[in-house]
């Protein structure tokens, strides 16, 4: 969520803190920040927290338990009127009260569109919205402010029966299509809940998702409808899916907002269209069908939070971390019963509590605390067991190889595959061993000595009719090969590596040598003479061969040459190979 | 004859699985195709919910009536599997292979291998994690590594936190797990008394952590199958 710094402070009479210290106040305390820059920052804000803290009002909320700092004008502790109101010219049908939770409407006539004024725009800007016009900027300034999406719809657009209009929610029947107000048209799938005109049966909005262009917001439009609704998450969440449309409004919709939440979001946006762009507020309707029941209490003691979080933490300081979130707190002996907010319906269990505690007070509160010993000696004996088939075929000279587990053909077929031309799980190591085998052949001058074959297992899960089971693969047969056997007593060896050192991906040119030595000359000084004269550009050299002949010795090399940042020619490898040649020659050496 | 090569990721699986043995955890293996049931429902995932998109799921063609399964994509589904079957008390690591069905890059493959550690007992808590997991980073990375806990959110651990490890020779903190109390709603699915039991889990990229220890760039080396990776490293037995 992009938050604007500037719009934060309007919660708070004294200037925030720096920016690195706000930032540290989130990161700690509650949310990570991906990106601060100038006023804007982007809060990573948590799928427990999306119901609340999708708006400024949230995040300004939990700063101020963070730092302590006096949280003013709290737009959600302001008394609302808040009760099933009913109007003669707006009525709201609800077709299924499972779906909408509630409808909040408003008819407001005569208002004036044009563009918003500064402070708006600006607010709108700030975070990376494009200002529209003053009504949609207010219905926008209403959700980034207290998360609460907003609709508002062209009223002279819509039919008008026995002087009252009437909005409709209800599923889409087959194949019912709608443009949106981006002009694209979509083919609804059946029951994607709409936002209807009802005397007209004409669609004028995708319910929680996006608006309709039939009852657009034109520079002519002088009556409004505005919807402040609470809709199913999971309806919305499979409609946003489905249409592969997601927004601002199905966003929040989605994490489940309180119902509560609407009434809140009409009054602010009726008093802001008012101030704005004028006109008066006809009828509001407030259709609630399945109001929620009444906030649960969550109790736990101060025992249980440090017995979880490992800490000492006061009743005090417990009790001052409750203020500091304005949750309404009784304290009874040692145990804490908290009523949340309505906007809070994260808090449920005591475990959610503890959270919050935790939090609030800070994690590096929590000592680092010694693992009892264990009441039941380890068991590790299958891995150990696996780690020993490893262990043998080590000593017999293979290497471990490690591959993709998805496979062209197989019994088990993926519904949504990655790769499209990988469908399958694998039901043998075998093909992509062969595949491994392959280009170890090739590769095996840069990490073998010349008279080394590659030699590959692997140890992997393969998928079959039957299940899956773990297989062990060779490139070779391997005689003596143990099967995995649980071994608890199996000492896996342990290995030291040192860093990575990257390999090249120019091609590689090899070339063998061999030589008489000179009388007074060894191994050693061969290769130090032969590394002196070849450059950066050798990466291996190998003695293969040695033998004396009538009192002379006769080396053989073979040399691999490969740069990190181009393709080396065999006409730069031959003036190398040359200037070692010389050299060798000058020092008596007999080059064959 | 010369002697082969093991696979980085078996050697450090290796190396955390002594660590973690001598803080008395057994090793356990579950399966990779997993039920919708095992790796969802039963941590508290429910379908529908936000949370899932949390994780990019390959899933498998089944026929009609069959239960849902999928590429599991983390190996929380064992903490489930195992309670279900040991009962409390318990500590285990789960090392293996998992899958998402996102682009890869340098960073991030669709296949890779987790960790995953669970202690249950009567008072575990998470100052004990932060204990196991200090300990676990010193002995891993080197003696001047140091744990910090962030708040997060999974939705099967209450309280939930991020842990960042201390570099000093980078001088800085990196983010290397998730983490958290075990949720006593998974506890209940799995059977196990969430009055009385409590615990902690966490889970780590097996990569991420053998990248940042060995300075590995690319994350896709790992399961390649090229013989060249595995023989980029100076190897000796201890």
């Amino acid at each position: 969520m992009i938050v604007s710094r500037n719009w934060l402070q309007k919660y708070f009479d004294q200037p925030l803190p720096s920016a690195d210290v706000v930032t540290d106040a989130f990161t700690f305390h509650s949310f990570e920040i991906e990106e601060q820059d100038g006023d804007r920052m982007d809060v990573k804000v948590l799928p427990n927290r999306a119901a609340d803290c999708l708006c400024h009002r949230g995040i300004a909320k939990d700063l101020a338990a963070i730092l302590d700092l006096p949280f003013k004008n709290d737009p959600l502790r302001t008394p609302i009127q808040n009760g099933d109101f009913v109007s003669p010219h707006l009525r709201v049908e609800i077709e299924d009260g499972k779906k909408c939770l509630r409808y909040v409407g408003a008819l407001v006539k005569g208002v004036k569109i044009g563009p918003s004024p500064m402070w708006l725009r600006e607010a709108i800007e700030a975070v990376g919205q494009r200002s529209i016009n003053n009504i949609v900027d207010a219905t926008n300034f209403v959700m980034l402010n207290i998360g609460q999406p907003m609709h508002a719809f062209d009223a002279t657009k819509l039919v008008e029966k026995d002087e009252a209009f009437t909005i409709g929610v209800r599923g889409a029947k087959k194949e019912e299509k709608i443009t949106t107000l981006s002009g694209e048209e979509f083919i609804l799938p059946e029951g994607t809940l709409l936002i209807t005109d009802e005397n007209a049966d004409i669609p004028i909005g995708i319910a929680g998702v996006k608006g309709g262009m039939h009852a657009e917001i034109t520079s002519a439009t002088t009556d409004i409808v505005v919807e402040s609704a609470n809709f199913d998450c999971t309806t919305i969440r499979r409609a946003a899916q489905a249409l592969k449309l997601p927004t601002e409004a199905s966003l929040r919709f989605q994490n489940r907002p309180s119902p509560e939440l609407a009434a809140y979001g009409m009054r602010d946006v009726l008093a802001l269209i008012q101030e704005i762009a004028g006109g008066e507020v006809i009828g509001v309707i407030d259709v609630y069908p399945t109001r929620s029941e009444k906030i649960q209490e969550v109790s736990v003691s101060l025992a249980k939070i440090n017995g979880v979080l490992g800490v000492n933490f006061s009743k005090e300081e417990v009790a001052d971390a409750f203020r500091r979130l304005d949750l309404d707190t009784k304290i009874d002996g040692e145990t804490f019963t908290v009523t949340p907010s309505f906007e809070r319906n994260d808090i449920q269990i005591p475990e959610d509590l503890i959270e919050e505690v935790g939090r609030i007070l800070g994690y590096d509160r929590v000592s680092i605390v010694e693992l009892p010993p264990a009441a039941e000696k380890p068991n590790q004996a299958r891995y150990r067991g696996i780690e020993r088939v490893k262990d043998f075929l080590i000593d017999h000279g293979f290497t471990e190889i490690s591959t993709q587990s998805f496979a062209k053909k197989g019994d088990i077929i993926l519904a949504n595959p990655l790769d499209k031309t990988k469908p399958a799980l694998r039901a043998t190591l075998s093909e992509n061993m062969k595949e491994a085998l392959e280009r170890a052949k090739y590769f095996a001058p840069l990490v073998l000595a010349p008279n080394e074959k590659p030699k590959l297992f692997e140890i992997g899960t393969i998928f079959t009719k039957d299940g899956e089971k773990l297989a062990v693969e060779t490139s070779e047969p391997v005689p003596g090969l143990p099967a995995i056997q649980d071994d608890e007593n199996y000492e896996p060896k342990q290995y030291h590596l040192g860093a990575y050192k990257p390999f090249s991906l120019y091609p590689f040119i090899t070339r063998d040598i061999a030589l008489w030595l000179p009388s007074d000359a060894d191994d050693g000084l061969t290769r130090s003479i032969i590394r002196e004269n070849a450059g950066e550009f050798l990466i291996r050299l190998d003695q293969f061969d040695r033998f004396e002949k009538e009192g002379k010795t006769s080396l053989a090399f073979r040399l691999v040459f490969q740069s990190f940042d181009r393709t080396l020619t065999d006409d730069e490898v031959n003036v190398i190979m040359q200037k070692i040649t010389e050299a060798l020659t000058e020092k008596k050496y007999e080059v064959r | 004859m010369h002697e082969g090569r093991l696979h980085p990721i078996s050697v450090a699986i290796r190396e955390i699985a002594d660590i973690f043995g001598r803080m008395g955890f057994s090793v356990v293996q579950g399966p990779e195709l997993e039920t919708e049931h095992y790796n969802f429902d039963a941590l508290n995932i429910p379908a529908d919910h936000p949370s899932r998109d949390m994780w990019d799921t390959f899933w498998v063609k089944t026929k009609e009536g069959e239960e849902r399964k999928l590429m599991r994509t983390h190996t929380s589904p064992m903490q489930i599997r195992w309670l279900e079957k040991h009962g409390a008390p318990t500590r285990i690591i789960v090392p293996g292979k998992v899958f998402r069905n996102e682009a890869t890059d340098m960073t991030h493959e669709a296949q890779f291998y987790q960790l995953e550690g669970l202690a249950v007992d009567t008072n575990i808590t998470l100052g004990h994690l932060k204990g196991i997991l200090e300990r676990f980073c010193k002995e891993y990375f080197g003696s001047e590594a140091k744990v910090r806990l962030r708040p997060s959110f999974f939705p099967f651990t209450e309280p939930s936190v991020e842990v960042d490890v201390w570099f000093s020779a980078q001088n800085k903190w990196l983010e290397v797990m998730g983490a958290g109390m075990v949720h006593p709603k998974v506890l209940e699915n799995a059977g196990i008394d969430a009055t009385k039991y409590q615990g902690f889990a966490f889970g780590l990229g097996i990569e991420r952590f053998v990248m940042i220890k060995y300075g590995i760039p690319d994350i896709r080396l790992f399961h390649s199958g090229d013989i060249r990776f595995v023989y980029g490293f100076d190897e000796k037995k201890i």
